[in-house]
């Protein structure tokens, strides 16, 4: 545990150590995110509701989204890099060290702009969420599973790089997975909406906690709370059966 | 014996899909070091040595054979093994570029469980040892190349490690940088009893910093004796050269090719299977009017690039 919070220590203080840079970054996130909010609240002003969803529910997966992608963006973002960093044979200053290697690798680097949305995350539940103690703690727990879950997806995705030698799979399942958690998973049908619930776990990064917020279901939470440790389990599998067939590279790099 | 390496092979497969081919990078090879030695570990590109010692680091797993480094199999016990060895490799980095080196140190401290005076001490005695208690202070991303490797090389010995793995630490180092980190992985094995285990490209690393040297091309050892050993058995050939007290027409000297003549030096190259370096200096002392004269083993570029086209034709 003291190697971790070490490493994860060295690592913020590496993305701090340009603060004008760092105060620019977050900043420009957070006008994004509120650009990306703006547009919602306008958008249900004019529709009412849809399928179910209004203003208030989006606020509340927006929270939820942005809060537990940023700290897994943000705080362990070799999670989203892991497949580059495999394929680069960029794991060896890891290997090298009397650490548990893929906790190490996940905390390494601290991506700045990813801070952002945290940050944004946080100040919107507060701000536009109605923080009652019920709600306060479907958003953190919720936040909790979906930065599990977001953390597994991107580890056993990024972790085909080992099997396959390039990640191209690991990058398109990151765009795939941010795209989606973004919408309510409402406004998909049929198997489009049950991949949301599988193979790409959009669905519990953000639109189940949201709709768990305004009325719980304990099956659904559940199936959250199952999800999460489905990929916790699978990324970890993948990962670990994964460094069995790395092979390392000579390129110029850094984990 | 600190390491012991028994039919090691590792292969890779290369290209895609239906067309992937198998590419042996390592194969059977066996060796053992002792602890204390210093072990250059030569090759041309692609003859398995950063293969060879990702499998005793335990980054990488063997196909087949075994190896045991101070007892422990690489691969099985990393970690267990991480904490005894120090690892250098010129194209990785264990240091933060936007920190000072001090600032990884204090990272490196707390994953080999130092305490802060533990790490204070240590830090302190290699930036004596290293010359280079202000250059840990700078953030690295000012550092010069040659400033740089002596903080890494400072970060892979913070924990006191029994083996040194050097994977071609001199690379991109100026002559001055790389004389320097020789000096100072001698005075490491000298000073501390640590073993070396060192792979490069140049020969001058080498030269002066190994005692034994082993071969490998194509993925298997073909040579593993000491420098001096292999200077002397793989060149037939000597060097004479001869400081002369006036300038004359040289005679010929039978057994002795003149390669280079100026009015104060003639140099020779003599080969011994044909006529023995004594018989040649009689003749030279009685022909030439000699103020000087030494007799020099060839460099070893040369016995390495003997060896290879050796290989070649072969």
């Amino acid at each position: 545990m003291r190697s971790l919070t070490a490493t994860m220590r060295s690592a913020f203080a590496e993305a701090w150590s340009n603060r004008s840079g760092f105060w620019l970054q977050v900043s420009i996130m957070i006008v994004n995110d509120l650009v990306w909010v703006v547009f919602w609240v306008l958008f249900f002003r004019e529709a009412g509701s849809v399928r179910g969803w209004d203003t208030q529910q989006v606020l509340m997966l927006q929270a939820i989204l942005t809060t537990g992608g940023g700290i897994v963006l943000g705080f362990f973002n070799n999670a989203r890099r892991l497949g580059q960093l495999a394929a680069d044979g960029a794991l060896d200053a890891t290997l090298v060290l009397p650490v548990p290697t893929l906790p190490h690798l996940l905390v390494r680097r601290v991506e700045t702009t990813n801070l952002g949305d945290l940050i944004f995350g946080v100040a919107l539940f507060v701000i536009g969420c109605d923080p009652t103690w019920s709600r306060i703690a479907i958003y953190l727990a919720g936040s909790l599973i979906s930065v599990i879950t977001l953390t597994g997806f991107l580890v056993a995705i990024g972790s085909l790089s080992f099997f396959f030698g390039r990640n191209e799979a690991g990058e398109l399942g990151f765009h795939a997975m941010v795209m989606f958690a973004m919408y309510p998973v409402d406004v998909f049908t049929g198997p489009g909406r049950a991949v949301l619930y599988s193979v790409i776990p959009a669905a519990f990064i953000a639109s189940v906690p949201a709709k768990l917020a305004e009325s719980f279901d304990l099956g659904m939470a559940l199936g959250m709370i199952g999800a999460a440790v489905v990929f916790a389990t699978v990324g970890y599998t993948m990962f670990t059966l994964g460094l069995r067939r790395y092979t390392s590279g000579s390129a110029w790099t850094r984990a | 014996m600190t390491i012991e390496v028994e039919q090691l092979s590792k292969s890779f497969s290369t290209g895609r899909a239906k067309r992937r081919t198998l590419v042996e990078a390592v194969r059977d090879i066996s060796f053992s070091v002792e602890a204390g030695e210093r072990l250059a570990y030569i090759g041309p590109n692609g003859a398995g040595k950063s293969t060879s010692i990702k499998m005793l680091t335990g980054i990488l797993r063997p196909d087949s054979g075994a190896a045991s480094v101070l007892g422990i199999t690489p691969w099985t016990h990393r970690k267990q093994l991480a904490r005894r060895i120090g690892t250098l490799f010129g194209q990785r980095s264990q240091l933060w570029f936007e920190l000072t080196s001090l600032q990884s140190f204090r990272m490196l401290g707390a994953i080999f469980d130092m305490s802060d005076l533990q790490l204070a001490t240590r830090v302190g005695e290699l930036g004596e040892l290293l010359d280079a208690t202000e250059v840990f202070a700078m953030p690295v991303r000012n550092l010069s190349l040659g400033q740089r490797m002596r903080c890494e090389l400072a970060a892979c010995m913070l924990h006191e490690p029994e083996i040194l793995f050097l994977d071609e630490p001199t690379i991109g180092l100026d002559l001055l940088g790389k004389q320097l980190f020789r000096d100072l992985v001698i005075r490491l094995n000298e000073e501390r009893g640590t073993t070396i285990l060192l792979t490069s490209h140049d020969v001058a690393d080498i030269e002066s910093v190994a005692n034994r040297v082993i071969v490998i091309n194509h993925g298997s050892v073909i040579y593993d004796d000491d420098v001096e050993v292999m200077r002397r058995s793989l060149f037939t050939t000597k060097r004479v050269e001869v400081g002369l007290e006036r300038p004359v027409i040289v005679p010929e000297i039978a057994g002795a090719q003149l390669v280079e003549h100026t009015e104060t030096v003639a140099r020779f190259v003599v080969d011994t299977s044909k006529r023995s370096i004594r018989d040649v200096v009689d003749a030279i002392l009685e022909h030439l009017p000699v103020a000087d004269l030494s007799i020099v083993d060839p460099p070893l570029d040369e016995v390495i690039g003997a060896i290879y086209s050796q290989l070649a034709v072969e």
